[in-house]
């Protein structure tokens, strides 16, 4: 199956729009791929770079992958294209002005210009701004691919230089399928599924055993939580920090901090069968029945806001007391 | 790919298209150089994206055999690694040889190197080019040209577009013009064209310079094509491509004032040192400034005046001042550079008022032309 096809099964809009737009001559000079984690918006981006710069494709917009300038795309050889990543966490605005550089002289091979922009919400405030006057003043033939998970993030006066492309969340039933097929056992799926919508990286989180490790921390914690909450601050520290050091780390185990009480809410409205945690089934209807919906809203608040805090670079120690003190049941902590 | 090649011919190439390789680019495979090895000899390219070097070996020249081919192909290699090692190599002589998977084999007297290649398919191709629109002038004359109007192009990236020299080539007179809206350098040359085909190109300050370094200096000629996005300057065995700034160079004919109300013609030499000691007190912070007034006995005044410093006065005797009496002040970092590329022992220059620019041009000479817009000081 080629890789159009591949991509055209996971986002069948985008990708019939695109052969539209490549089809009649009507590209637009910038794109915005919006969508979650894992739902194809690099690959798609290539794809439309190669569609572009193809010698020969198949029906006029489906590249060959067999020419010199799809293959140079695929190992990122191709001069006239060019790729923005965040150095480091953001990206700064000497790496748009070298884009800039790059792009007030003419093409290496031929006129036309590809620049990809990933985790286009990353950028600097002055990065987007030097960004701007670039978007707004295309050169012939140039076009512009932004991709982000947040589009909200993202200065509006860029969006509206933008046609935005939405891509579609993919249902994790699908891709919980695709994992057992993979050889990913049926309980640990589930769960998978809800953190990535990625099938690499589902396939990744399945063998790692830092991830399995956390899982069960994460239930330890919340089993301390119910069962002695004054423990719950002890058992952070023997556990949660060692575990869980990264930022990254971190936003995962609230992750699945949040998947339990999802699974809680699940249990207490009958719909058992969209619970995640099927190893830990048996206990979590135990706690299921002593505790409230409204309570459980409340904790999810809690967590989503630690998310939060999170990003904006919260003192993680700090983070973690305070969402503790805050999971706490019997009287609200003020 | 199988040849065996001269050491010294092979280090000078290398060294050639070294110029163009730089270790910092997004591209990975433009950290090598490409070598191809057809029955002709051999060429060996590197580039860095804006200029590309071409080097080419030919397999004799005069009756001396160079390269012996074996087997034609082609490989690029890390160009770090690969200059290190054949400047190294203990023999005369090289043979190399790709063997599968792009692995290499380097050998000369008894040492042996293995090195990885990567995959000449990915190279970038350069624009093939077309010998009817070529046109040709001597080295020395192209030398000239770059060096008295590159100095004076834009260095900040507000407006790329004057970061490069305007090449025009109209009528078979080939013009280069740089500004950096401060100042102004235009060079005209009378070059044999056949095609009635007029150009008009910007080309990168930063490749000029680059060009200007690898050229010998003889007077062989140097054919310069013009294609859409790129320009090949082709000198005996050295291809030079550079990429084109995009966009519309504005148009400076009309900034150049057709008269002049006042003339003086002084000596180059003596004018320059006058410039330069006045210019010892001026302050860089304060754009170099330097005053110059026209005196009723035949004479300029030089002075620059900083209080916290001190001032500087120097009378300078002119061979003639027409017109009207003048006091005006202006960079003399813009005035020293621009006399600096002036050849004649002679200058024009010819004032249009304290606020307009004004111009630098040798005596007797059209062909090179230098505009300076004055500072204003009240």
């Amino acid at each position: 199956m080629s890789m159009w096809e591949t991509l055209e099964e996971m986002q069948p809009n985008v990708l019939k729009m695109l052969k539209n737009s490549i089809q009649k001559g009507r590209l637009a000079h910038a794109y915005l791929f919006e969508g979650m984690r894992g739902t194809g918006k690099k690959e798609i981006s290539l794809l439309l770079s190669k569609s572009l710069f193809c010698t020969n494709p198949i029906e006029g917009y489906i590249p060959c992958e067999t020419c010199h300038n799809c293959k140079r795309i695929n190992s990122g050889n191709h001069p006239d294209i060019h790729v923005v990543e965040p150095d480091g966490a953001s990206i700064k605005k000497h790496q748009i002005q070298s884009l800039q550089e790059e792009f007030s002289k003419t093409g290496v091979e031929s006129k036309r210009k590809v620049y990809t922009i990933v985790h286009a919400d990353r950028m600097t405030v002055n990065a987007a701004n030097s960004l701007l006057k670039f978007l707004e003043e295309p050169t012939a033939e140039t076009t512009a691919i932004l991709l982000t998970e947040q589009a909200q993030q993202i200065l509006p006066t860029i969006l509206s230089r933008c046609q935005i492309v939405t891509f579609k969340h993919l249902s994790p039933d699908h891709l919980i399928q695709k994992l057992i097929e993979k050889g990913v056992s049926e309980k640990k799926a589930p769960i998978i599924a809800q953190l990535t919508n990625n099938l690499d990286e589902g396939l990744l989180l399945s063998n790692d055993e830092w991830f399995a490790q956390a899982q069960s921390i994460v239930v330890k914690l919340y089993e301390v939580l119910r069962k002695n909450p004054l423990e719950a601050l002890v058992a952070l520290q023997e556990n949660w920090f060692l575990h869980f050091k990264e930022k990254e780390q971190i936003d995962q185990g609230l992750d699945l901090v949040l998947l339990i009480l999802k699974d809680l809410l699940y249990i207490q409205l009958g719909k058992q069968n969209q619970a995640v945690y099927l190893d830990e089934s048996s206990r979590l209807e135990q706690f299921a029945l002593q505790t409230s919906g409204q309570r459980l809203a409340h904790q999810m608040t809690a967590v989503l806001d630690a998310k939060r805090k999170l990003h904006a670079n919260m003192n993680p120690q700090l983070l973690m007391e305070q969402l503790v003190l805050e999971l706490q049941e019997g009287s609200t902590f003020v | 790919m199988r040849f065996i090649i001269q050491r010294d011919r092979l280090v000078q190439s290398v060294q050639d298209v070294m110029k163009a390789v730089t270790s910092r680019t997004t591209i990975p495979i433009l950290t090598g150089i490409k070598i191809v090895a057809t029955n002709e000899g051999v060429t060996l390219t590197g580039s860095d994206s804006d200029i590309s070097i071409e080097s080419y070996i030919p397999k004799e020249e005069a009756g001396d055999e160079i390269v012996e081919i074996k087997q034609t192909g082609s490989i690029v290699l890390q160009a770090k690694f690969f200059s290190e090692i054949v400047k190294k190599l203990p023999t005369d002589f090289v043979e190399m040889e790709v063997q599968n998977q792009l692995q290499v084999v380097i050998r000369s007297g008894k040492s042996e190197f293995n090195l990885n290649g990567l995959d000449p398919e990915e190279y970038p191709r350069l624009p093939q080019v077309e010998e009817e629109n070529a046109f040709e002038i001597p080295t020395d004359l192209l030398k000239a040209l770059v060096r008295q109007t590159v100095f004076a192009v834009s260095t900040s990236e507000t407006r790329p577009v004057l970061t490069g020299v305007n090449w025009k080539v109209e009528n078979g007179e080939l013009i280069c013009i740089a500004t950096d809206s401060h100042r102004l350098a235009l060079r005209k040359a009378k070059i044999e064209i056949e095609t009635a085909h007029n150009y008009n190109v910007v080309i990168p300050g930063k490749s000029l310079n680059e060009l200007s370094k690898i050229l010998d200096d003889n007077n062989e000629l140097v054919e310069i094509v013009i294609t859409e996005n790129q320009v090949l300057f082709k000198a005996k065995h050295l291809l030079f491509f550079s990429r084109l700034l995009e966009g519309n160079y504005p148009d400076t004919s009309r900034l150049i004032p057709a008269e002049s109300k006042t003339e003086v013609i002084v000596n180059t030499k003596d004018f320059l040192h006058a410039i330069d000691r006045a210019s010892l007190l001026a302050r860089e912070g304060r754009n170099n400034v330097v005053r110059l007034a026209t005196l009723e006995s035949k004479g300029i005044e030089i002075s620059s005046n900083t209080p916290e410093i001190g001032k500087v006065i120097e009378e300078l005797v002119a061979q003639s001042i027409d017109g009207e009496e003048l006091k005006i002040s202006f960079s003399a970092k813009y005035v020293m550079d621009a006399l600096k590329t002036l050849e004649g022992h002679e200058i024009k220059i010819s004032f249009t008022g304290a606020m307009r620019p004004f111009l630098i041009r040798p005596l007797n000479d059209d062909s090179l032309l230098q505009l300076i817009l004055p500072v204003r000081t009240y």
